[in-house]
């Protein structure tokens, strides 16, 4: 889709005849319902409200989350000088980039060979691929629990490993599929015209065309990966424990200050990596929407 | 190399690795839910159709209707608070379109647990509205604490399909539907709602889904009443350690779930087939 914007309302003629689609012209006057705007906004109020209280309250110097005492880092501290958790934080860490690497380089596979090979179920094999995305993640986290137990795999980090690595393959397929698709063949077919082998051109020519997607899904799945509870409850084993899991077991314990704290250092960590992916084409220099690619529609 | 050859090579890894770890324990699943546990415990494949027959039992029954009936008034909700927020950023959103959409989708890479966590601090007994207010509103195990949080959970999913739905309709419909004399609600009805109608069944369904199998909003905001099939679920491979039966009831909420994600898998591919187009 363009993102080239109309020309102001005053250039248009005057005559009233439509010639080209108002897409960007906001209607004007009472074609702007006063209370749709105040409807997304208290939206968005609640949306953030309670994030803002988690952020807020994770600087108190009390315990309490009704008043606001004072500012301080002691909930930090905590976190970071337990022991327990610190291994609980390299442990999603760690979970999040092997994930992360492991999903890329199988999801931008998959991609090249779904958009690019023809054979009779290719429409087929498009399909499933969506299927890990819809099914529930507790079906998920028990089938990926059976099949553990089953071949005799010990719960531990490797198999929350393999369990997110199955879960964010079709992210990352779905996202460089798309990519894929908008850039047509041409440039592929110059290349191979001027020599290049299949894989040379692979290699040379479509990767680097790839890389705003193949690197915007990995940050995407970076984040999943990070955030993920489900699966990782599921398959997890005694210790090291991913964070979620920690803050699952602290909260049926009760409300913890702590939580506060882990929850904004995961928080940060999940923006900065989400936000880096939507701003992943403006920091390459390209005028494309980060947004569009992480949802797969681009060129749709 | 042929390049129909080379190109079929690439769906290998990709393929096995999912094969391996998403189709088979599947299977795995279904072979277990007819399975049955021996005097230790200790969960044993074999034939045992009585799993089944115990999920359909008089007392589960009301935690199946009761998941349904949460996952359906998620979406609802959904719908009610998502599209006009949808329709306000793609029709009126102008050059802020992106910024806002992309702050619709930041709370939802914020953790699950600490976005539920929040509204337990905010909405708790000692929480900060009831400090504010004053008063000993009770929000928290309730079944409507659980549905806000399935909401707030899930939120995202309506959003997006509906937005990409009213972003490729064209807007000068809208004017044209006005051109003929509609008022403002006729020209939704007949013009604007029919035209979204993909985006909003998708977004039904990508909402549902996961409602449906969702137990995190129930242990932590719901009381004892609000247990949903997840819950169950849980339980049964946790404290109850009764795999099988755990397995059945997975088996039969996959199996009802599967007609609604085959609705949403077939519209997916003929999006895929138009764009290709």
């Amino acid at each position: 889709m363009s993102s080239v914007q109309s020309p102001p309302a005053a250039s248009r003629p005057a005559s009233g005849t439509r010639a080209e689609p108002s897409r960007r012209r906001p209607p004007q006057g009472f074609d702007r319902p006063r209370f749709l705007r105040i409807f997304t906004g208290i939206f968005f109020i609640v949306l953030f409200a309670p994030i803002g209280l988690v952020i807020l309250f994770s600087f108190n110097s009390s315990r309490s989350l009704q008043d606001f005492e004072g500012f301080s880092l002691r909930w930090y501290e905590q976190f970071f000088e337990s022991p327990s958790l610190r291994d609980s934080l390299i442990a999603s860490v760690e979970i999040a980039l092997v994930t992360m690497v492991v999903a890329t380089v199988l999801g931008t596979l998959l991609a090249y060979g779904l958009v690019r090979a023809r054979t009779r179920w290719s429409d087929a094999a498009n399909v499933l691929m969506l299927v890990p995305l819809v099914t529930p993640e507790i079906v998920a986290g028990v089938s990926a629990l059976l099949l553990f137990t089953q071949v005799g795999l010990e719960l531990s980090i490797t198999t929350i490993m393999l369990a997110h690595i199955t879960f964010s393959i079709s992210y990352v397929t779905v996202v460089v599929r798309a990519r894929l698709a908008a850039l047509g063949r041409e440039v592929e077919d110059a290349s191979m015209d001027l020599g290049a082998t299949r894989w040379g051109t692979f290699r040379l020519v479509t990767l680097p065309a790839l890389w705003p997607a193949v690197i915007a899904s990995g940050l995407l799945v970076f984040a999943l990966s990070f955030d993920d509870f489900v699966l990782s409850f599921f398959t997890t084993g005694e210790s090291p424990q991913p964070l979620p899991v920690r803050i699952w077991t602290q909260i049926r314990f009760g409300v913890r200050p702590t939580i506060n704290a882990i929850g904004t250092f995961m928080l940060v960590i999940s923006t900065l990596s989400i936000g880096l992916a939507l701003l992943l084409p403006r920091l390459l220099g390209r005028r494309e929407s980060g947004l569009k690619m992480l949802l797969g529609r681009e060129g749709a | 190399m042929n390049e129909n050859r080379f190109a079929s090579a690439f769906l290998i890894p990709g393929g096995l690795w999912l094969v391996a770890l998403f189709a088979a324990p599947l299977i795995f699943l279904l072979a277990l839910s007819f399975g049955y546990t021996d005097d230790l415990g200790e969960a044993l494949y074999g034939w045992n159709p009585e799993n089944y027959s115990r999920v359909f039992d008089a007392d589960l029954l009301p935690v199946l209707v009761r998941s349904v009936g949460f996952a359906l008034a998620t979406v609802v909700l959904c719908l009610l608070i998502g599209y006009p927020v949808a329709y306000y950023i793609a029709i009126f959103g102008g050059r802020w379109k992106n910024v806002l959409l992309a702050l619709v989708v930041l709370p939802f890479f914020v953790n699950y647990l600490v976005r539920t966590y929040a509204w337990i601090a905010m909405l708790g007994d000692d929480g900060l509205v009831n400090g504010l207010l004053g008063g000993d509103l009770r929000f928290l195990n309730t079944p409507y604490a659980v549905i806000g949080g399935l909401v707030y959970g899930f939120l995202a999913f309506m959003i997006l399909p509906v937005y990409a739905s009213l972003d490729r309709m064209d807007p000068s419909l809208i004017e044209a539907g006005k051109d003929l004399y509609g008022g403002p609600w006729q020209t939704f009805r007949n013009v604007t709602w029919p035209h979204t109608m993909q985006g909003v069944l998708a977004g039904s369904v990508l909402v549902f889904l996961p409602a449906v199998g969702d137990f995190v909003s129930a242990s932590l905001l719901g009381g004892p009443d609000d247990v949903m099939v997840g819950n169950l679920i849980q339980q049964q491979f946790q404290a109850s350690d009764n795999w099988p039966f755990g397995a059945a009831l997975t088996v039969v909420m996959m199996a009802f779930l599967l007609i609604w994600m085959s609705l949403y898998l077939r519209s997916a591919a003929r999006e895929a087939k138009e764009a290709r187009a």
